[in-house]
């Protein structure tokens, strides 16, 4: 997988997802982000730090980025949520403008 | 996970170092560009004081100062740097500082981001990109839209004049216009398309009143064609397309409109005398200049009216005039003439004025008054038919190829148009059809039929019908004389001993004709019977009348010198073969014997021995018939010719009314009509 094609997400706790630049634009967040003027140094490398997201939740929300591409594809399937990572996921949802 | 809460001036510090930085970038100044992390941590920081629990819910704060960082910047910053320069110094500032400004609405915008996903539209604030936008509008804009625009017209009118300008900063400072109205043009309009419009109106204005009084028309349509192209080209360059038709209906107004009058009457060089030269291409252009303008091309179609309609007058007078030196021919010259002048304007109409209805109304008007002029006496109507006679007629006096007769007959078709008794024309040209079939005249049958369809296609089968049953009638004829020559072949009993043919008209589709009886010659009467004898086999219930005035006959005339072939009406074979029984006969004896009346007899008599065949001598040998002459046959009579025609000065043209429903011309043929000392062949 080449490296323009790809981000990298970085959770507080240091855990790193790789990620297809598609999926991860499901956040409109990041997609400001990565389209900003002005160009980063970093939007270069492709890499983006989370530092109050923890690696469970961003784990998550990369699933939950694939699961949109998909279902805005056609393929209605059902996004499960555990009850106990709710409240943090809407938080972190909320917060990435998902 | 727990987050601490953050107080408003810790949080706010954090974001005024995130905008200085942005500040250092658009300065140019050396700076680091934002790295994600940076990017993240002031998002967050605007996130975490929006979500904060209230009192600590800084919405309304960090959205004043978001507008504050904007106005703070403007201030100190963008406008000192903007009044310093003037002119094209200045425009180019305020282009850069607008792209700036833009650059940090969307940043800045970014950051704030949460604001604008719930604060705004839960207090039904205008957005971040609005207030950024509103700022510079408030504060710059107003400032110095007017200097602008001053400036942006001064540029404009130096490259009328034909200096280069610089059009990229022309059209970047013009989209600053139309954007700052945020979706609506009135800013581009009130502030900059206004004064522009005026300040064009006035430059042309100035131009025009010079250009007037020294160019000619050509000239000035040239300059004024090349100026729409200009401005067109200014408007695609960097003015806003919606500015193209205000602008350029201004510059119409004060080139064209302003001195509209002026310009077409120039003396030497306006409308008429355009086309007077058939200037095409200048009038091409007039058109082209005029149609765009309401009402505009009303005066050039006056004038090519007038113009027309002129040229057409002067052609009719010079036929008038010649005429008197020789008549007859300048008729038909004058229609080809006609013709010509209406080919050439046509085009004209077609190509220069591209087929506009108001040119050819006008084209239609003027022919329509010299058309219906008499010249020498004869109406136009008969003028058309004669001309139709002479190229339709064998011998004519037009010789023609096939195409090109056909091309002609089109185009009298067209001029028919134009004349107003149309029944008139089609009169005469009935009569001289009649003449065309009866006398076998007619050069080419597809022609006739050609010109009938034409015109029927242009003044419906009402008028052409009678014209097309007659030259069925002469198809039908040929079918039935063959018939009767068969009904002889079968019969030949009833022979005459006389070879008859016989031509039956319907009546109503012919023209009337006069014949009075005489007492025919007892070989004649032998003809009408089994004529008669045989078209009572074919049809019934129809009654025939004889038209004699119509017939021809071919009398073998046997002379000392030698035999000659004559040819003679009915009228004049009638007298003639009086002579086989008798060789001295008198005035009254022949009329007698005809049973003619006066005026007849003396024309009849005269043609045959007072003209130039005198085939019968006259006592006493004078120039004129009186009623005591007494006639002899002329043995002596010769000529160098061994078949003549002896001219009978009858006309065919009477109106009288026939009862009959058929009408029957006769046409004697050769063989053995007696004409004294004359033997059986």
């Amino acid at each position: 997988m080449k490296r323009k094609d790809t981000v990298k997400l970085i959770s507080a706790d240091e855990m790193e997802f790789v990620i297809d630049k598609d999926a991860v634009m499901v956040s409109q967040t990041i997609r400001n982000l990565l389209t900003s003027p002005g160009g980063f140094a970093e939007t270069k490398l492709g890499e983006v730090t989370f530092p109050e997201i923890s690696a469970v939740i961003l784990e998550r929300i990369c699933q939950y980025f694939y699961w949109a591409l998909q279902y805005s594809r056609g393929k209605e399937t059902e996004f499960h949520i555990e009850p106990e990572l709710t409240l943090e996921l809407m938080m972190a949802a909320n917060y990435l403008h998902t | 996970m727990e987050r601490k809460t953050i107080e408003l001036d810790q949080g706010w510090d954090y974001m005024h170092k995130g905008i200085k930085k942005l500040r250092r970038i658009l300065e140019g100044l050396p700076e680091p560009p934002f790295t994600s992390e940076e990017y993240m941590m002031l998002y967050t920081t605007i996130y975490n004081m929006c979500t904060q629990k209230p009192p600590y819910d800084y919405s309304q704060q960090l959205y004043d100062k978001y507008r504050e960082a904007f106005e703070e910047y403007i201030t100190s910053t963008v406008l000192p740097s903007l009044r310093e320069k003037h002119d094209e110094f200045m425009l180019r500032e305020l282009v850069k500082r607008w792209g700036n400004h833009k650059v940090m609405v969307r940043w800045l915008s970014r950051f704030f981001h949460y604001l604008d996903r719930y604060f705004i539209a839960r207090r039904s604030l205008p957005a971040l990109n609005e207030v950024g936008l509103t700022c510079f509008r408030d504060l710059v804009y107003q400032e110095v839209c007017a200097k602008v625009k001053d400036a942006v017209i001064a540029l404009i009118d130096k490259e009328r004049e034909g200096d280069q300008i610089d059009r990229a900063l022309l059209k970047n400072v013009l989209d600053i216009f139309v954007e700052i109205g945020m979706g609506q043009m009135d800013r581009y309009e009130n502030d900059f398309e206004e004064d522009l419009l005026q300040d064009t109106s006035a430059y042309y204005s100035r131009k025009a009143s010079s250009w007037i009084e020294e160019d000619s028309c050509p000239e000035y349509m040239l300059k004024s064609e090349e100026c729409l192209r200009k401005e067109r080209e200014r408007v695609s360059h960097y003015l806003h397309s919606s500015s193209e038709t205000k602008l350029l209906e201004k510059v119409q107004h004060e080139l064209l409109v302003t001195y509209a009058n002026r310009l077409l009457e120039k003396e030497h060089s306006g409308c008429r005398a355009l086309l007077r030269d058939d200037k095409v291409e200048d009038l091409s252009r007039m058109y082209r200049l005029y149609c765009k303008i309401p009402r505009g091309l009303e005066p050039v179609a006056n004038v090519f009216k007038q113009h027309v309609t002129a040229e057409g007058t002067a052609l009719v007078q010079q036929a008038e005039d010649a005429a008197s030196n020789a008549p007859g021919v300048q008729e038909q010259v004058l229609i080809r003439k006609i013709i010509k002048l209406h080919d050439k304007y046509m085009a004209y109409v077609t190509d220069c004025f591209q087929n506009h209805t108001l040119f050819h109304k006008a084209l239609k008007e003027a022919f329509e008054v010299f058309c219906n002029k008499t010249v020498t006496g004869s109406s136009s109507a008969e003028l058309l038919a004669t001309f139709c006679d002479n190229i339709l007629k064998k011998g004519g006096s037009e010789k023609l190829s096939d195409e090109a007769i056909e091309e002609t007959l089109e185009k009298v078709v067209k001029l028919l148009a134009y004349i107003s008794d149309k029944d008139l024309f089609a009169e005469f040209y009935r009569k001289k059809l009649a003449r065309r079939l009866l006398f076998d005249r007619s050069a080419n049958d597809d022609h006739e039929r050609s010109i009938l369809t034409k015109l029927k296609q242009q003044c419906g089968g009402q008028f052409t019908s009678k014209m097309e049953g007659m030259v069925t009638d002469l198809t039908l004829a040929r079918e039935n004389q063959a018939s009767f020559e068969d009904y002889l072949r079968s019969n030949s009993a009833a022979h005459p001993g006389i070879d008859l043919t016989v031509t039956v008209l319907t009546t109503g589709f012919w023209p009337s004709y006069k014949s009075f009886d005489l007492n025919l010659p007892a070989e004649m009467v032998k003809c009408v019977e089994v004529f008669k004898g045989f078209y009572e086999t074919k049809t019934k219930h129809r009654k025939l009348t004889w038209i004699y005035s119509l017939g021809t006959c071919q009398i073998n005339g046997k002379f000392d010198q030698k035999s000659i072939e004559l040819i003679v009406s009915t009228y004049q074979a009638a007298v003639l073969l009086l002579f086989n029984s008798s060789d001295r006969l008198s005035y009254s004896e022949i009329m007698a014997q005809l049973n003619l009346n006066h005026d007849d007899l003396v024309r009849l008599l005269h043609s045959l021995s007072c003209a130039k065949y005198k085939i019968l001598s006259k006592e006493p040998n004078t120039k004129t018939i009186s009623q005591s002459d007494y006639f002899e046959f002329n043995s002596k009579f010769t000529d160098k010719l061994r078949r003549i025609k002896v001219w009978d000065s009858f006309s065919a043209v009477f109106f009288l009314m026939l009862f009959s429903l058929l009408v029957v011309c006769i046409y004697w043929d050769e063989k053995d009509l007696n004409f004294v000392n004359l033997s059986l062949c």
